[in-house]
């Protein structure tokens, strides 16, 4: 089988096309930097300090939204899967919430937060809390029940319960839930980078693009995608340590 | 007198209509070791539920003097936590660690102490949960066909370990089965569950272990009680 370093054959022939296409002026560079101009752009944003400040900003929007999200879908989810007038009271309007496109929220927002750093927190909070919540509440609804009454017999008390048996076994379901939420909570951090920044990688793209510095614009867009690997990297990494017992060897 | 581990009478369990358990009786002494035969769906499991106390639906008198610990069919570990946590989880003011360890000790798996339970054999993982049921040093032992998922080799093993936890730590045990070799071989008194009520009582000869050609005959009215006649089951 073919594996390894052949699987970066064909990426790197459609970076050397891209480069002929833009040498050979067939892609005007008001249309798309060539790949070396993106290049020579990104080290010159980093190392003029442009880069790393507008990356700081928007990393602690997703911080602060994530925060805030985690806060709240942690909350409702447990109260939710843990008790039953929980599920009655939280879930159905959690779940018609749900239905709403959360990004035409934007207006209302901006009439609530302003157009400060409130309402992009609020939209990365929002979308990060949806996905979290729901796997967070379905992991714990799914607990095997004989489990549960196995632990019962075994003199367990309800808090044991709850650490031993409920929480380790939603937990699997609750970090796909936190992998989903982190995809949707950089989808809005780019959306809601757009309300009028003043910083922040998205505000260094839409400056650029006044400009029609497309080499600029592909630079922002590389780092919100690398800031994407890195995350998903990262939970990945989490999962693996927190769910080792399920690798049998 | 001595004590009563298990004492019921007139017990009624009803499932819609149908009623499972039906005018049911049942002693088991003190440091007794009884059988429950019956067939797949006569109520053993049901019974079994109501002694350990997790079903509270059930009709009659129900007495269960002392503490109670279960074995189930499946092993029911927690795959998060290691075997010796396995083992000791839910047991208070003692030393987890050393206990779990004597336990592990007492089943042959002293070496699994740090494994995960998803990577344990069938056989293994039920001795973990024999483990964790005997390390409570229960009064009453409930064993709901603890060994009906294993290969027969590995069930003979089990016997001999039984037999062997059951002598050294004495308590009142009821294992349910519909092995009647199991039953024979183990238990000072088999009972068989037929519609609702216990029907038939034996006494195995005393004395261990017990020689599978001692018991031939007994097996044939075992059999018998069951619905089964010898030329049928050969
Ligand atoms: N929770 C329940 N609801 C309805 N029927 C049940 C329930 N539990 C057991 N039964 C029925 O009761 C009968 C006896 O079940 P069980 O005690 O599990 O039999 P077994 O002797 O095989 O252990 C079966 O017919 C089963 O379908
Ligand atoms: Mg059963």
């Amino acid at each position: 089988m073919l594996s390894g370093a052949w699987r970066w054959l064909s990426p790197v022939g459609l970076l050397l096309l891209w480069q002929i296409a833009s040498g050979t002026g067939i892609l005007s560079e008001d249309k798309l930097a060539s790949p070396t101009k993106v290049l020579a752009a990104g080290i010159d944003l980093a190392t003029s300090g442009q880069l790393g400040d507008a990356f700081v900003v928007s990393l602690r929007r997703v911080l602060l939204g994530v925060a805030v999200g985690a806060v709240i879908a942690l909350a409702l989810g447990l109260t939710a899967g843990l008790s039953r007038w929980g599920a009655v009271l939280v879930d159905p309007p959690v779940q018609m919430l749900r239905t709403l496109p959360f990004l035409g929220l934007i207006p209302l927002f901006i009439i609530w937060f302003g157009i400060g750093e409130e309402p992009k927190i609020a939209l990365v909070a929002l979308g990060f809390a949806f996905p979290l919540y729901l796997n967070v509440y379905a992991g714990i609804r799914d607990t095997d029940p004989q489990l549960l009454e196995a632990t019962a017999v075994l003199g367990f008390t309800r808090w044991e319960r709850l650490l031993h048996v409920v929480l380790p076994a939603a937990l699997p379901q609750a970090l796909v839930g936190l992998r989903q939420g982190l995809g949707v909570a950089w989808l809005s951090l780019i959306v809601g980078e757009q309300i009028n920044a003043d910083a922040g990688l998205g505000y260094l793209i839409n400056n650029a693009r006044d400009f029609l510095r497309t080499d600029q614009v592909v630079v922002g867009l590389v780092v919100y995608a690398g800031l994407g690997l890195a995350t998903d990297a990262l939970v990945r990494a989490l999962e693996r340590k927190a769910l080792r017992w399920r690798n049998t060897p | 007198m001595a004590q009563h581990t298990v004492t019921v009478r007139g017990l009624v369990r009803q499932f819609g209509d149908r009623r499972v358990l039906d005018d049911l009786d049942l002693v088991v002494r003190q440091g007794e070791f009884v059988a429950l035969l019956g067939r797949s769906g006569s109520g053993k499991s049901t019974l079994l539920r109501v002694l350990a106390g997790l079903d509270r639906e059930a009709d009659g008198e129900t007495t269960v003097n002392g503490t109670v610990s279960v074995a189930f069919q499946q092993p029911r570990l927690l795959p998060w936590r290691r075997v010796w946590r396995n083992v000791s989880l839910g047991l208070h003011g003692v030393d987890a660690r050393s206990v779990a360890d004597k336990a592990l000790a007492e089943v042959q798996l002293t070496d699994h102490a740090q494994a995960w339970p998803l990577t344990l054999s069938g056989g293994e993982a039920q001795r973990v949960s024999l483990a964790r049921a005997l390390v409570r040093e229960p009064d009453l032992l409930l064993l709901d066909e603890p060994f009906g998922a294993l290969d027969a080799l590995t069930r003979l093993a089990m016997h001999r370990l039984v037999d062997d936890l059951w002598q050294r730590h004495r308590p009142s045990v009821l294992l349910v089965t519909h092995d009647i070799d199991e039953a024979l071989a183990l238990a000072d008194r088999v009972l068989v569950l037929d519609e609702g009520r216990i029907v038939a009582e034996h006494t195995p000869p005393v004395g261990r272990p017990r020689r599978h050609a001692d018991l031939t005959e007994l097996r044939t009215r075992v059999l018998a009680d069951l619905g089964v006649t010898l030329d049928e089951a050969a």
